[in-house]
């Protein structure tokens, strides 16, 4: 869980070439590195030379200078800020006293609270020196957190805010590698937990444990794959009413400008087979990978239910179930995308909706929440919705280290 | 002999850190009132001692602080007024970007990068000290790289650039070495500097967000490291 954990691996393989190099051995051995999992398949040229991916700002941006006023919502929605100075905001969970619980990434690696103290609201930090706690989930009075490698229970958080403790391991044989290993975890209406592990390449041929949506009971146990040839989801959730698991997915990078799409996908329940979304052989259900693809087809692959555009890294999404919004949001899904690092032309960076159709596909989308791209470049980034009990909505955005809150009407 | 040029270094090194320690603990203190400002409170009267005190209901004003002049009195001894550093003392930030500089800023000040000097002067940073300084870390121009003698080893250079090739400096730091974003500029840097560095990303004492440097240093020897450092820090700066 802690980063000096996940050290150990490269710290005894340091000590071992140490060890040659004062046996003697003064010459460069022959093994060259690999190229960061992200750059591989980047193509040559001044184009793409320096594109890589951007941490979010290691500075949170002060309350009254975030981009409030730049953002367009429909009529009747207004936006305000919701918290300030979270760094690095990222995954947001609500418990049942109305403490918001905020998950981070690289950059700060903690795990924080948003308390409620006489109206007047109050970030704390619950635990630091985390190795990429993104995955946040809170059930029934306990928070569960996972890291690549492992999945730790902290039970009646909301009652031990001042010292959470230790928690409890429930999971520990995640695969523990960072590319595409930050998690998204949720648990379903039928009380299971579930859990992403990302391709860990940009694209490559994984094992199987590898690009996958699995899920398993609340201890730990009963660990099973319910969705392969996923590439990297960081944002799922349960249909209100049927139950099934709904996710976002972030396609391979490289190929081009404007593709493959990164999409909204559905898995069906009870399915007669573990179903197969293609990666890495197949992309947005219809698309044969130039490299992957050869003598393979996108005939049996599970198809998206929508195309979410070329790199706009679709990050949380949410069914909308609350009471606040006008009545054409029920059963909406609210999809947070991140917009591209590795695209020229900057889009995206807002919140859309997409309208299930009832037969597993999607009949109409809008976007919601936009004017976060200016001059080609990032005002925000939004990084997870969030549906709360009265029915507004906190959208996080980890560029600026802060948390909105849409609502409607006079609320 | 060698021993004795080093024993010097040494000796020398102390002496201008602690002279630079003295002199910022000096150049600091004018700035304390400042540094010391809690969002809400008065303005301090010691900032602009011909100010008249400020009304005690007044909305404070944000005090405006000039960072390119705290940058010529905290920053300067060590990195220079052109950021070019200098051997055995302290990295070239000329050229470096801005988001790079207040990345290392953050780490600095969180205890996450190990240097004694820059987590002292680090430690109380404020958010507006960290975006100040590295905006103006940020426009110091990159210089030509300078000549570090006339006539360099095309062996060792030549060991550096394949080494830099099979171990994808280009990939993140650019065809040209020279950085972006987050990513450091390598080209002319000051050879002490990097080989120091790149031993303690190989030794996993020094780690970025990721352990990707961790990673693409690992396998090579300390003689690698030394080639490529001799490389980068006479590589001009183009592609």
């Amino acid at each position: 869980m802690f980063v000096t954990k996940h050290l150990k691996k490269p710290a005894a393989l340091v000590a071992f070439t140490l060890g040659m190099g004062c046996a003697g051995l003064g010459y460069a051995q022959d093994k060259p590195a690999e190229e960061p999992f992200w750059a591989v398949g980047r193509p040559k040229g001044d184009a793409t030379a320096t594109m890589a991916p951007v941490p979010s700002f290691p500075v949170a941006t002060p309350a009254d200078k975030l981009p409030i006023s730049k953002m367009k919502l429909p009529p009747g929605f207004k936006v305000e800020v919701f918290a300030s100075d979270i760094l690095d905001a990222r995954s947001m969970r609500e418990g049942d006293n109305g403490t918001v619980f905020v998950s981070s990434l690289f950059v700060a690696g903690k795990l924080y609270a948003i308390t409620n103290q006489g109206g007047k609201r109050e970030v704390k930090t619950l635990a630091e020196k985390l190795f990429l706690p993104s995955g946040i989930e809170y059930h029934k009075g306990n928070l569960y957190l996972a890291t690549p490698k492992d999945i730790t229970v902290f039970e009646n958080i909301e009652a031990n805010l001042g010292n959470i403790g230790k928690g409890k391991v429930i999971y520990d044989k995640l695969p523990g590698e960072v590319p595409h290993g930050w998690k998204f975890i949720k648990v379903s209406p039928d009380n299971k937990l579930y859990v992403s592990i990302g391709a860990n390449c940009n694209v490559c041929d994984v094992k199987p444990e590898f690009a996958t949506i699995n899920r398993m009971n609340l201890d730990g146990s009963g660990f099973e794959v319910v969705a392969k040839g996923v590439r990297n989801t960081v944002g799922f959730d349960f249909h209100p009413k049927t139950g099934e698991l709904w996710y976002t997915n972030n396609a391979r990078d490289w190929l081009s400008e404007d593709l493959p799409n990164d999409t909204l996908n559905r898995v069906a329940k009870n399915p007669k087979e573990i179903p197969d979304f293609g990666f890495p052989y197949c992309h947005q259900g219809d698309f044969v990978d130039p490299q992957f693809g050869w003598g393979k087809s996108c005939d049996k692959v599970a198809k998206p239910a929508l195309k979410l555009g070329a790199h706009t890294a679709p990050l949380g999404m949410r069914f909308y179930n609350g009471k606040m919004f006008p009545a054409k949001y029920q059963g909406a899904i609210f999809i947070a995308r991140h917009g591209p690092w590795n695209r020229t032309k900057k889009y995206a960076a807002d919140i859309m909706v997409a309208w299930p159709d009832g037969k597993g596909g999607i009949s109409k989308t809008e976007t919601f929440l936009t004017g976060l791209v200016e001059n080609n470049g990032y005002l925000g980034r939004p990084a997870d919705v969030m549906v709360m009990k009265d029915g507004s909505m906190l959208i996080s955005d980890d560029h600026n280290g802060a948390i909105y809150r849409v609502s409607y009407g006079k609320k | 002999m060698a021993l004795g040029l080093s024993e010097l270094g040494h000796a020398l090194v102390g002496l201008v850190l602690l002279m630079v320690v003295c002199s910022s603990v000096e150049a600091q203190t004018p700035a304390k009132p400042v540094a010391q400002q809690r969002p809400g409170a008065a303005p301090s009267t010691s900032a602009k001692p011909a100010a008249a005190p400020a009304p005690a209901m007044a909305q404070p004003a944000k005090p405006v602080v000039d960072y390119g002049q705290r940058y010529t009195q905290q920053c300067a001894a060590c990195h220079g007024a052109d950021g070019r550093g200098a051997p055995n003392l302290a990295p070239s930030l000329a050229g470096q970007h801005s988001f790079y500089a207040i990345t290392q800023l953050f780490l600095f000040k969180n205890g996450r990068r190990d240097s004694d000097m820059m987590n002292a002067l680090a430690k109380d940073f404020s958010n507006d000290d960290l975006r100040g300084f590295s905006e103006v870390i940020g426009k110091l121009p990159a210089q030509a790289t300078q000549p570090i003698d006339p006539a360099p080893d095309q062996a060792r250079l030549a060991m550096g650039k394949s080494l830099a090739g099979s171990h994808q400096c280009l990939s993140c730091h650019g065809r040209d070495l020279a950085g972006s974003q987050q990513v450091p500029r390598l080209a002319g840097q000051h050879e002490d500097y990097l080989k120091r560095v790149m031993s303690e990303f190989r030794s996993g004492k020094r780690l970025g967000y990721t352990t990707a440097m961790n990673e693409a240093l690992t396998s090579l020897t300390p003689q690698d490291l030394e080639a490529l450092a001799y490389y980068l820090a006479r590589h001009p700066g183009t592609p």
